[in-house]
């Protein structure tokens, strides 16, 4: 328990870090804008309760509104994320189930299936940031494609970063 | 309590995810200059055109007061309106003016009874003697001749409409002058008849037929109706088909019209009769 909790905590720092230090200065066209601190959220334990969920979906996106300046946006983003977190396990569910006490990891679950999990969540988490960004549905076309793209690129480097871990 | 209890266990979730979301659109909108005006503009919006809504509503229940308001301004722009034609007019023709400053005075009214459909039609409006109205004075609706009060109580009066048999009026065609007498044959409540207007007189359908002010009780130039038809009639005369200006089926707002100086004309008249 405590040994999970050192864990993530790890995780959240390493993660918050990557995303303020070299993320948030990553930008393509003004088109692509990954966010990989979503990860954390990715990557809790499937026992989490959801209020928990919840809260540290509130405190992630507040610590990286923090350091962005835009309060509200990204803790309004990941909070839906980590909302719709386990009805999107549930729908991806593997024929077995998960393993007690077991986290979403590709290792367990397969490549087929994390991509398809963190595409879901990562595009919703997207989709409520973007939006909440440009606040208006003109230029709505454009939108949808910062988010396409912004997903696709997140996608890929969380899964070069749960590569990296599996590799370890 | 317990259904309560039930309820929050079972959306518990949601509920925290709600106040969450709440928390973080509080956030938005105070911490971001962007985000503010935007949900400030929003909310602006809205309520602007809730506001718009109640107030076409609300100002449905004060047209009865502002009709009133209207009618009561009229007859003061009215009894002013004369003041100042009348001063003119005393630079020139002293005789008509010398005791009062205005020939006519003007009363609004509201017609609380009225037929159409007799030989002899009368109306009742709800103002007396009590505020200042006299027998012989003359009633106008719509900006056309509508009777003449023929009996007046304390607070209602009773005129004639210009729907009855006994009704005779002095008038005449605007664009040549040429003056004959309006009555009414007991058929149509919209049309009237003019006769008397000789027949070598040209006009046409649609001429404007006013009041001459030979009378003494009409003002002149007030507007009767249209003529809508005409046909040559035994002697030398035409029978002239007027329709009328005022639709007598929606009489409800008149005005009363006094003439100051008719004792006055009717004395003189009388001494060389």
């Amino acid at each position: 328990m405590i040994n999970t909790i050192i864990k993530y905590s790890l995780l959240f720092i390493l993660l918050i870090l990557l995303q303020v230090l070299l993320f948030n200065n990553i930008q393509f066209s003004g088109y692509v804008n990954p966010y990989v601190y979503i990860m954390f959220i990715l990557l809790l334990p499937f026992e989490t309760p959801s209020w928990l969920l919840l809260f540290l979906s509130f405190l992630t996106g507040f610590i990286v509104d923090l350091f962005t300046g835009t309060p509200g946006m990204h803790s309004s983003a990941t909070v839906v994320a980590g909302f719709v977190r386990p009805f999107v396990l549930r729908i991806t569910s593997p024929r077995d189930g998960y393993e007690a006490g077991s986290y979403p990891s590709m290792m367990l679950y397969g490549f087929k299936w994390f991509i398809i999990y963190t595409l879901t969540v990562v595009f919703i988490h997207h989709t409520a940031l973007f939006f909440l960004e440009v606040f208006r549905f003109t230029g709505f076309l454009t939108t949808l494609l910062r988010i396409f793209l912004s997903s696709l690129f997140t996608v890929t480097f969380i899964l070069l970063l749960e590569f990296v871990r599996k590799v370890r | 309590m317990r259904n309560l209890l039930n309820f929050l266990e079972r959306y518990n979730n949601l509920i925290i995810f709600l106040v969450l979301e709440g928390i973080t659109f509080w956030l938005l909108s105070t911490g971001n200059d962007y985000h503010n005006t935007r949900v400030v503009k929003a909310t602006k919006g809205f309520t602007y055109y809730l506001e718009q809504k109640f107030n076409n509503a609300r100002s449905y229940f004060y047209l009865k007061e502002i009709n009133n308001r209207l009618a009561s301004e009229n007859v003061a722009l009215n009894n002013r309106l004369d003041r100042l034609i009348g001063s003119d007019d005393s630079l020139f023709f002293s005789v008509s003016d010398s005791l009062f400053d205005q020939r006519y005075i003007y009363s609004s009214a509201r017609v609380v009874n009225n037929s159409i459909n007799r030989q002899k039609n009368f109306f009742t409006i709800d103002k007396g003697y009590s505020h200042g109205l006299d027998v012989d004075m003359a009633v106008m609706a719509d900006g056309g001749v509508a009777g003449i009060l023929v009996g007046c109580g304390r607070n209602f009066s009773v005129g004639m409409s210009v729907l009855n048999l006994d009704f005779r009026l002095s008038a005449r065609i605007k664009s040549n002058g040429y003056f004959g007498s309006l009555t009414w044959e007991g058929e149509d409540y919209r049309h009237a008849v003019l006769s008397e207007i000789p027949q070598h007189v040209t006009f046409g359908i649609g001429d404007t037929i006013e009041t001459t002010g030979f009378s003494a009780i009409f003002p002149e130039g007030l507007m009767i109706g249209t003529i809508s038809d005409f046909e040559k009639s035994g002697g030398d005369f035409y029978k002239i088909k007027v329709l009328l200006k005022t639709d007598f089926k929606k009489l409800y707002f008149v005005d009363v019209i006094g003439n100051l100086s008719k004792t006055e004309q009717l004395e003189l008249e009388t001494k060389f009769q």
